[in-house]
């Protein structure tokens, strides 16, 4: 068996304890592994990230992916912002994001002369989190100090759409152009279900409160995807759209650079590669019939990941998320205001937090996100009493704690876990490159049935999946 | 309901008086005077939104040496009251409307029901819109106006601006044009109205001062 892959290494934050107190990696104890995303599905494409190149092979790729981009409407004497979201920076350690940016600044600078370029990066609930990066990777020098994190409470704009007002952030739109500038990781797909996920950052990253609570509270799980592109398509918006440019990213890595001034074109080619590649590996998390999951991640519970795919898609793993005719995933938002006072779901045919997960070892997660219902659906044992601490002090997460308890090690954690689930399987949610870490018989099971699911998801589910969003193989 | 356990503290050293804090604040309890921030200790719900957002990071937030509870006492109302106000609004008297306080479209009903009359009442009140800040202020919207309430948003304040459009009110036009790219609007009011229907647990919360 291979040895486990290096995970990515904690991180300074506001949002997480302090990395000193993290001492023991899960996939550092006995009986771990990992497997290889090429192993399990070995038409997975080539990655250019990681790779012998390093960030340079994005830097080559995003010059590259621009040259067919038209810049003339950009005059030497306009300002351009050049919009990011704070995901980006958690994928793959941040870098080749990071360098994405810059070099889109590069580009944009020598081949049109303008001298005004702003980056602004808008964030999820955690307001200060791209200011932490931009500090990170330098970008404000990079960007002459005219980089600034964005926040859903900063002051707002009116944007008039096909289905009325909705509102952006003004920082946002301050400039002539505006860049967008993203990436095709799959992220959240129990909520936008892999429908329009180009244009998702318009009503999210780039949103204000009202447009985003839009989304989660007033048109539905599926439907809610239509208030980004509503946003996108206003005139407002149109108007100042240049092009956008993204990492595109298969669960092994980053498989290149994609530029367009057709924000849908470029949709429907990331659709592909997210039904195809993350499709597989989400189904093949679906077979997984019981498991520990280990969260040890620089991020939020929900956003750990683990072969490109977010704690919170494993816990809706027993559901379909890229089938649309299924109209809940086992977590989203919807999912989890439909549950009433008793603790039952208001609809009998809800479906249940994936029954798979017998326990969640939290080595290391960030604070910053609603979180309860993970550790009220699943039992939790938390490493160390800091962060136990950091839970309690989060607005968002006061009763994250109630339903969990704490072990003073990670070994206790899993000894614990293993003793009360009796099972050996276990998954770690740590965002190693290029593979997963997991304990042998996990290993073993993830190989048995990854040829079966790669039949099913290219014979029967991806035509399928396609043809609910309208884009053709 | 909500344990506030967090009190935000402002270092006058550090503060410009740039009144960031006061537009932001989901309950209007921090205020600039004299080109300073202050904050009333009884009206701040610990959101952390002020500290989050000051451009000087002049705010901190301190333990509180006696947590407060915010909570509306839904059996203080007639629960039929209640029940017709959500399912107006199109809400499961029962469904979360905020996630990280776990508070209940009938908490909210019942906090308008005794008088709450703006968002910023509402959170005060029950603490919704004082976890994350973002994702509730449309059902408190909603159920306002379901209640006849025409709230203005706080003058100069980023507070919020208006409630936005719901599934049942998309234009058949947009549905029709966007049929094929899987966008699932009848659909999802099908499933919405089905939860809006659906008969309350009713089983009560345990009381906050029992945990
Ligand atoms: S946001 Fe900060 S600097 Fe501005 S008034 Fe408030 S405390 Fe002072
Ligand atoms: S309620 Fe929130 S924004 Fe207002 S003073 Fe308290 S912590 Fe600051």
């Amino acid at each position: 068996m291979r040895p486990p892959i290096k995970p990515i290494p904690p991180r300074q934050s506001q949002y997480g304890i302090d990395p000193a107190l993290v001492k023991t990696r899960v996939c550092e104890l006995p009986g771990m592994t990992s497997v290889l995303l090429k192993e399990l599905f070995p038409d997975l494409p080539e990655v250019i990230y990681p790779g012998e190149g390093g960030v340079a092979a994005v830097r080559k790729a995003t010059e590259e992916a621009l040259q067919k981009i038209d810049m003339s409407k950009i005059k030497p004497e306009h300002s351009v912002n050049i919009l990011a979201s704070h995901h980006g920076f958690t994928l793959l350690g941040g870098e080749p994001y990071a360098e994405m940016l810059k070099t889109i600044k590069d580009v944009i600078e020598t081949r049109t002369g303008c001298k005004d370029i702003r980056l602004r990066a808008g964030v999820g609930l955690r307001f200060r989190e791209t200011e932490e990066y931009i500090k990170r990777y330098g970008l404000d020098q990079y960007f002459n100090g005219k980089a600034i994190g964005v926040a859903p409470i900063d002051q707002g704009i009116p944007i008039e759409t096909e289905i009325g007002t909705l509102y952006g952030i003004r920082k946002i739109y301050d400039a002539d152009w505006i860049v967008h500038a993203h990436n095709s990781d799959v992220r959240e797909v129990h909520f936008h279900r892999q429908v329009d996920r180009a244009v998702k950052p318009f009503g999210m990253s780039y949103a204000r409160i009202e447009t985003r609570s839009t989304y989660h509270q007033n048109l539905g799980p599926r439907a809610a995807n239509f208030t980004a592109r509503a946003i996108f398509d206003s005139p407002f918006v149109q108007k100042k759209f240049a092009f956008a440019s993204f990492l595109t990213v298969a669960p092994n890595g980053i498989i290149g650079v994609d530029a367009d001034s057709d924000l849908y074109a470029l949709n429907d080619r990331v659709t592909q590669i997210g039904c195809l590649y993350y499709g597989k590996m989400m189904t093949l998390f679906g077979e997984i019939d019981e498991c520990i999951a280990a969260l040890d991640f620089p991020c939020p519970v929900v956003y750990v990941f683990s072969a490109g795919v977010i704690y919170a898609n494993f816990a809706g793993a027993n559901t379909d998320l890229y089938d649309l005719d299924l109209p809940l995933p086992a977590y989203t938002w919807y999912t989890e205001a439909f549950y009433g006072k008793a603790g039952r779901p208001l609809l009998a045919d809800i479906p249940p937090v994936n029954p798979a997960i017998k326990m969640c070892v939290h080595n290391y997660a960030w604070t910053g996100y609603p979180s309860a219902f993970f550790s009220e659906h699943i039992p939790t044992v938390v490493v160390g009493q800091e962060q136990a601490d950091l839970f309690n002090r989060d607005p968002q997460n006061l009763t994250y704690m109630k339903h969990a308890v704490v072990a003073e090690t990670t070994e206790a954690a899993m000894e614990f876990a293993y003793k009360v689930t009796g099972t050996r399987k276990v998954i770690i949610f740590d965002g190693a490159m290029g593979g997963i870490n997991v304990s042998e018989p996990m290993a073993e099971l993830l190989l048995k049935k990854a040829p079966a699911v790669s039949e099913r998801v290219e014979n029967e589910l991806l035509p399928k999946w396609l043809r609910q969003r309208g884009v053709d193989r | 309901m909500k344990v506030v356990n967090l009190l935000a503290a402002v270092d006058a050293e550090k503060c410009r008086g740039c009144k960031t804090c006061e537009k932001v604040c989901p309950v209007l309890a921090i205020k600039v005077e004299n080109r300073k921030a202050v904050v009333d200790a009884e009206r701040c719900r610990g959101c952390a939104a002020c500290e989050q957002r000051c451009p000087d990071y002049a705010i901190t937030m301190v333990k509180r040496e006696q947590p407060i509870v915010v909570k509306v006492d839904v059996d203080a109302v007639d629960y039929g009251q209640i029940e017709e106000l959500c399912r107006r609004a199109r809400l499961n008297p029962e469904q979360i409307i905020c996630y990280c306080t776990a508070t209940r479209a009938e908490e909210v009903a019942a906090a308008i029901l005794q008088g709450a009359r703006s968002p910023e009442e509402v959170s005060f009140l029950t603490g919704a819109r004082t976890g994350c800040k973002v994702e509730c202020i449309q059902p408190i919207l909603r159920l306002l106006e379901a209640a006849g309430i025409k709230p203005e948003p706080p003058k100069d304040g980023w507070q919020w601006y208006g409630r936005t459009v719901t599934v049942w009110e998309i234009p058949e036009e947009v549905k029709r044009k966007y049929a094929t790219r899987g966008f699932y609007f009848d659909e999802d009011i099908k499933l919405l109205d089905r939860v809006v229907s659906a008969p309350v647990q009713g089983r009560r919360e345990p009381d906050a001062s029992s945990h």
